[in-house]
């Protein structure tokens, strides 16, 4: 069953960045737990101490200022999909949190643990990549700021350190004109984890041309990558069915290099062209009109 | 292991618990306060028949620390009925004949009351997604979607008992 430890409830943050610095043995940080007590039961992990957020409501925010939206790390899936400030604009991190596990795992989930836990097949990753977010890590003594892309190092590592804590992540916001969407494929429409995941972002000019895109895809590589090539292939172009299947083309190339020789290569690679159809048509329904 | 005070209203009780840090909200609740309607199906959050209501909103009790409870108001199945009347959930699940072996069915219910006490007249749709997070592997799902819409209609004109 779960491993001893030592349990800490700090009551302030101060308190927190305290004990984290200050306790010897191996250390975890407890946020939802919808990942952390599974290892524990699973016996993959056997920290010292657990040491809680549970108690700082200051980590609970969803704030907009100054061009940018700042989301605080213990907002939960459920608390993310209630925000106004998310659901007016940005569409993808609204599918995205829909979809992740059920009711139940999104009311204790949060986006902090999300980052951290860093699966290749996080489903936030790719719209918080997508919207060049960047996380802010708070210690005794000092902050620092990483960009989301270089903070996450591949399968489950991220560069945090022992004695940090992950406070928010935070992106600009979108300019006018821009839509975006995510697409995931999974074994079950619920409480599965994703086979091939993608976040789409088009920005617009005011005469309907893509002036340029970002489009992230999971679950094909040790973490979430943009597909540059096929952003290019995009730039500057009215949308029509001929530059999605250009598109598409374009995506199944990366995944096929990022893929390598994993056993579910070969149907991901084909895969791929239907998750890329999907969300490249939410984003964009031009690309739906004349397709079969 | 030191203990930790759980400090937490349980079906309208409020309770002061000794309880080791290392268990989880379902074993305080199977184990101490003998409360065997929340169950253990898979212990990974996967299947839902450990949910139980935190703050009025469904969770998987089995991924959740005992400590992290502190605090909070939890509703288990064995408090939905009062004085002996069943609620009107319960009723349209044995009416809509939802039940098979019942395993399944604490969770689905209480998933239900979170749905309804949000949203009193919810869409076939909204119905599949509040329980999206529980698994049943007898009946199939379709007389339990049908028994949360009759449990809606019940509570809407007007059933006592909610």
């Amino acid at each position: 069953m779960i491993p001893c430890f030592k349990y800490h409830q700090p009551a302030e943050l101060e308190e927190t960045l305290e004990l984290l610095t200050g306790l010897s043995g191996s250390k975890k940080v407890l946020a939802g737990g919808t990942d952390l007590v599974l290892a524990l039961r699973r016996q993959e992990l056997s920290p010292n101490h657990i040491v809680s957020l549970k108690r700082l409501s200051q980590l609970k925010k969803i704030e907009i200022g100054h061009g940018e939206v700042h989301i605080g790390a213990l907002v939960t899936f459920s608390e993310l999909l209630e925000s106004t400030i998310i659901k007016e604009s940005f569409a993808l991190l609204v599918e995205a949190a829909q979809q992740v596990g059920g009711p139940q795992i999104r009311n204790q989930g949060t986006v902090g643990g999300n980052i951290i836990t860093a699966s290749p097949a996080g489903d936030l990753l790719p719209p918080l990549l997508a919207l060049g977010a960047s996380v802010k890590l708070i210690k005794k003594g000092s902050e620092r700021i990483v960009p989301l892309e270089q903070f996450l190092i591949g399968l489950g590592k991220t560069t945090i350190l022992p004695e940090e804590i992950l406070s928010e992540v935070f992106f600009p916001v979108l300019p006018n004109n821009t839509t975006s969407s995510f697409f995931k494929l999974g074994r079950r429409n619920s409480l599965a984890i994703s086979r091939i995941s993608m976040a789409v972002i088009l920005f617009h000019d005011a005469k309907g041309l893509i002036n340029d895109s970002r489009l992230v895809l999971g679950a094909v590589g040790i973490k979430p990558f943009r597909a540059t090539l096929a952003e290019k292939s995009l730039k500057g172009c009215l949308p029509d069915s001929l530059l999605l299947e250009k598109a598409i083309t374009s995506i199944a190339q990366s995944v096929s290099s990022s893929l390598g020789d994993r056993s579910s290569a070969t149907y991901k690679k084909r895969a791929v062209q239907g998750v890329a159809r999907q969300a490249l048509c939410k984003a964009e329904p031009i690309f739906q009109s004349g397709n079969g | 292991m030191e203990t930790f005070i759980l400090k937490a209203t349980i079906n309208g009780t409020p309770l002061e618990l000794p309880v080791d840090p290392s268990w989880r909200l379902l074993d305080v609740l199977r184990q101490k306060l003998g409360l065997t309607g929340v169950k253990e199906g898979c212990g990974e959050g996967e299947c839902g028949a450990c949910t139980v209501l935190l703050n009025r909103k469904p969770v998987n009790s089995c991924l959740i620390l005992a400590p992290e409870a502190d605090g909070a108001d939890i509703v288990t199945i064995e408090g939905l009925a009062q004085q002996g009347m069943l609620h009107p959930i319960q009723e349209a699940f044995l009416e809509a004949g939802a039940v098979q072996c019942g395993f399944c069915t604490p969770g689905m219910v209480l998933a239900a009351k979170a749905l309804l006490d949000n949203n009193p007249n919810p869409s076939d749709m909204d119905v599949k997604t509040a329980i999206s997070g529980n698994l049943c592997r007898c009946t199939g799902y379709v007389k339990i979607i049908e028994a949360i819409h009759l449990a809606a209609k019940k509570i809407s004109s007007g059933g006592d008992n909610i």
